[in-house]
């Protein structure tokens, strides 16, 4: 199959109010009939280029070219180009699906033939003809999705956005949800981009994965080349008491079969993380935490007298500190191992255990994911960890400051 | 991970493009058909706003009436019946110009901006979906007060009334673009209780409604003279009692119409000004 790239990307770059670099400088191309995946945690500018590349959005600087039309000349004919369908549901909930899907057509001029024709073929399509009269306030949350998805590919795009098209929805609805994607792009040859930070929907969905972290690609390849890089098995240590794997880690990185040694944030840290983002969030403007954020780290955390001593404990527990060593430890109980040959070194990594007295609770081996692919190419391990916590705490503060909360989220 | 800001850039994520685009008749069509089926499909808000304006007529006009009788030759009811209705297109044409907050943030507001048609015609669309469906509300209240005998049935009253429907339209259009442009400022709900208090309350008060103008001290006349609502209210009775306000003087109406007309456009511009500029 010859390959025509529909979308070429060019430095494209996207400032917020002259300091959060929230696109930087990414340039890619995509060929016709693709899907390509953007993987990235929240914050990493996913949305941010889709929108760029969607016209809604002026690069600040570098273009693209969508479907040949230039993102800033021509953004008319871009917008015929594309379907977008958003992250956050964008339906009027007091209409029927039908007329979401007329009004939609009519907006992209549609003529009342061809209109009438395509709603009934799009709502075959995702399934929803014996619902289209009734309010869309009354679907669930997939037939929503479904909806919106039928709505973007109403005006024949070439190609279409996803922003986290699954984003909220039960396994079954999501494999549902993959299926239709899959079908479109098979049967009507439409170039799809999507965003998403599940791994297993990149991994499942995607001819290739383009990983972008603080609005820069680190990786862009086909899921199976990505998981190639790792050479090696993932062995999985989990630890009984989290504060002893400080000891075994210097023993573990003499070993130059192992090649790489992540901490795994445990689902109890991330809660203590969006606990504390809460709070924050809730206090902004009550106490001086704003202004001393972008300077802050650990010193100052135990120094702000400002903040409120609960908020002062989680900040110093989350991000460790010299009188506190269990630090990101102390919410995460387990190692990741990038191993050569794993099977035959987890007798070899017992035995350390046992001879530095840590208490495994658990050893599991397992092919590369995508998951360890993230984890390595976005470099978060355990040294780095905390300084990009508190990078993207402080990233997160400042574009919310900049925006001066004129939209409420 | 898990921090949420990109979900907070898509949120208040600012689409900021000016498009530089053709008006699209198709695109003002649509919007205005979106707004006429919303309304329509939002009987209580129908029913509690025409409720409101029968009591002011019931409570005030009869009871009111019974005790202040006759002035300037005509009913209480008849006097208060067209400031009524302009109450009415106020409150109906102002919330409906603000709903542009609602769109924002029910998401629909990106599904039109995403479309390959222009803010303008987005807008103008809104602002006359907002006039017609506010003006709906004042023709009912307009038969509604007839039926209760606030005007002189004559033959001049049919083509009173039908202008009246004209000026509804100019009033409302004004008022829509007020409240696009206050919608397109405003970030959310929790000021609609200061919009409602400080803006619409006073516009309604003093546009002459309750009493007449010239019984008002000379500092409050200056104030309401100020109100386009009070012009709009004017122009009503022109239409439907034959006579406005011996301060405007004999061709009072044609005074009301102009600064209508000039107050609409002057609203529609700065609407649709500001909701091009609008961040989503």
């Amino acid at each position: 199959m010859s390959r025509i790239s529909i979308i070429e990307v060019k430095a494209l770059t996207k400032v917020f109010d002259n300091e959060i670099r929230a696109v930087d400088g990414i340039s890619f191309t995509v060929d016709e009939g693709e899907i390509l995946g953007f993987l990235g945690p929240n914050g990493a500018g996913k949305t941010t280029t889709l929108n760029m590349l969607a016209t809604l959005l002026r690069p600040t600087s570098g273009t693209a070219t969508v479907n040949v039309h230039d993102i800033l000349a021509e953004p008319d004919a871009v917008r015929r180009s594309i379907g977008y369908v958003f992250q956050d549901p964008t339906l009027d909930l007091e209409l029927t699906g039908r007329e979401n899907l007329d009004f939609h057509g009519r907006l992209y001029s549609l003529k009342r033939d061809v209109r009438r024709q395509r709603i009934e073929e799009m709502l075959e399509l995702v399934q929803l003809t014996d619902r289209a009269d009734d309010l869309v306030k009354t679907y669930s949350g997939g037939m929503k999705r479904r909806l919106e998805i039928a709505r973007g590919l109403l005006h024949h795009p070439q190609v279409l956005f996803l922003d986290e098209p699954t984003l909220g929805l039960d396994p079954q609805t999501r494999r549902s949800i993959w299926e239709h994607i899959q079908r479109l792009n098979q049967d009507k040859n439409i170039t799809i981009i999507l965003t998403t930070h599940y791994t297993e929907e990149a991994d499942y969905l995607c001819d290739r994965i383009l990983i972008i972290d603080f609005g820069k690609i680190v990786a862009l390849d086909t899921p199976d080349n990505l998981k190639a890089r790792l050479e090696g098995d993932i062995v999985s240590l989990t630890f009984k008491d989290p504060a002893k794997m400080v000891k075994i880690r210097p023993l573990l990185e003499e070993k130059d079969w192992i090649r790489r040694i992540s901490v795994v944030a445990s689902d109890n840290s991330h809660a203590t993380m969006s606990h504390m983002m809460q709070m924050m969030r809730g206090m902004s403007g009550r106490v001086g935490i704003g202004g001393m954020m972008p300077g802050m780290d650990s010193g100052n955390v135990r120094g702000g007298g400002k903040m409120p001593k609960r908020v002062r404990q989680m900040l110093a527990q989350s991000m460790g500190g010299e009188d506190d060593q269990r630090g990101l430890e102390g919410g995460s109980k387990r190692l990741n191992l990038l191993v050569d040959d794993g099977g035959h070194r987890i007798p070899e990594i017992v035995k350390l255990a046992d001879a530095s007295e840590v208490v495994l609770e658990s050893v599991e081996l397992h092919k590369p994911t995508l998951d360890d692919v993230f984890l390595s190419v976005t470099g978060r391990n355990i040294r780095d960890e905390r300084g990009s916590f508190m990078e993207t705490v402080r990233r997160h503060r400042i574009i919310r400051e900049a925006r001066g909360h004129r939209v409420r989220g | 991970m898990g921090i949420g800001s990109e979900v907070e850039i898509a949120k208040k994520g600012k689409v900021e493009c000016e498009m530089v685009q053709p008006l699209s008749g198709q695109a003002i069509y649509v919007v205005l058909l979106r707004e006429l089926k919303r309304y329509w499909r939002a009987k209580a808000r129908i029913i509690s706003s025409m409720a409101q304006s029968f009591f002011f007529l019931a409570i005030f006009g009869l009871g009111l009436g019974g005790f202040i009788g006759r002035f300037g030759g005509i009913d209480y009811l008849s006097y208060l019946a067209p400031g009524v209705i302009g109450m009415g297109l106020l409150f109906g044409s102002v919330f409906s110009g603000v709903s542009v907050i609602f769109d924002r943030q029910f998401g629909f507001m990106k599904e039109m901006l995403v479309a390959p048609v222009s803010r303008t015609s987005i807008v103008l669309g809104k602002i006359l979906g907002g006039a017609v469906t506010a003006s709906i509300q004042g023709v009912i209240l307009m038969i509604v007060a007839g039926l209760m005998g606030a005007f002189t049935p004559t033959p001049a009253l049919v083509a009173g009334a039908l202008s009246a429907v004209g000026v509804m339209l100019l009033i409302t259009a004004g008022f829509v673009g007020l409240g696009v442009a206050i919608g397109s400022v405003l970030s959310d709900f929790h000021a609609f209780q200061l919009l409602a208090t400080f803006v619409m309350w006073p516009l309604f008060m003093l546009s002459g409604v309750f009493f007449p103008i010239e019984v008002a001290p000379f500092p409050l006349q200056v104030v309401m003279l100020f109100d386009p609502l009070f012009y709009g209210v004017e122009l009503l009775r022109w239409c439907l009692l034959g006579a406005g306000t011996p301060i405007l003087g004999p061709f009072g109406w044609l005074i009301a119409l102009g600064v209508l007309i000039g107050f609409a456009a002057v609203m529609v511009g700065i609407g649709a000004y500001l909701f091009s500029r609008a961040q989503v």
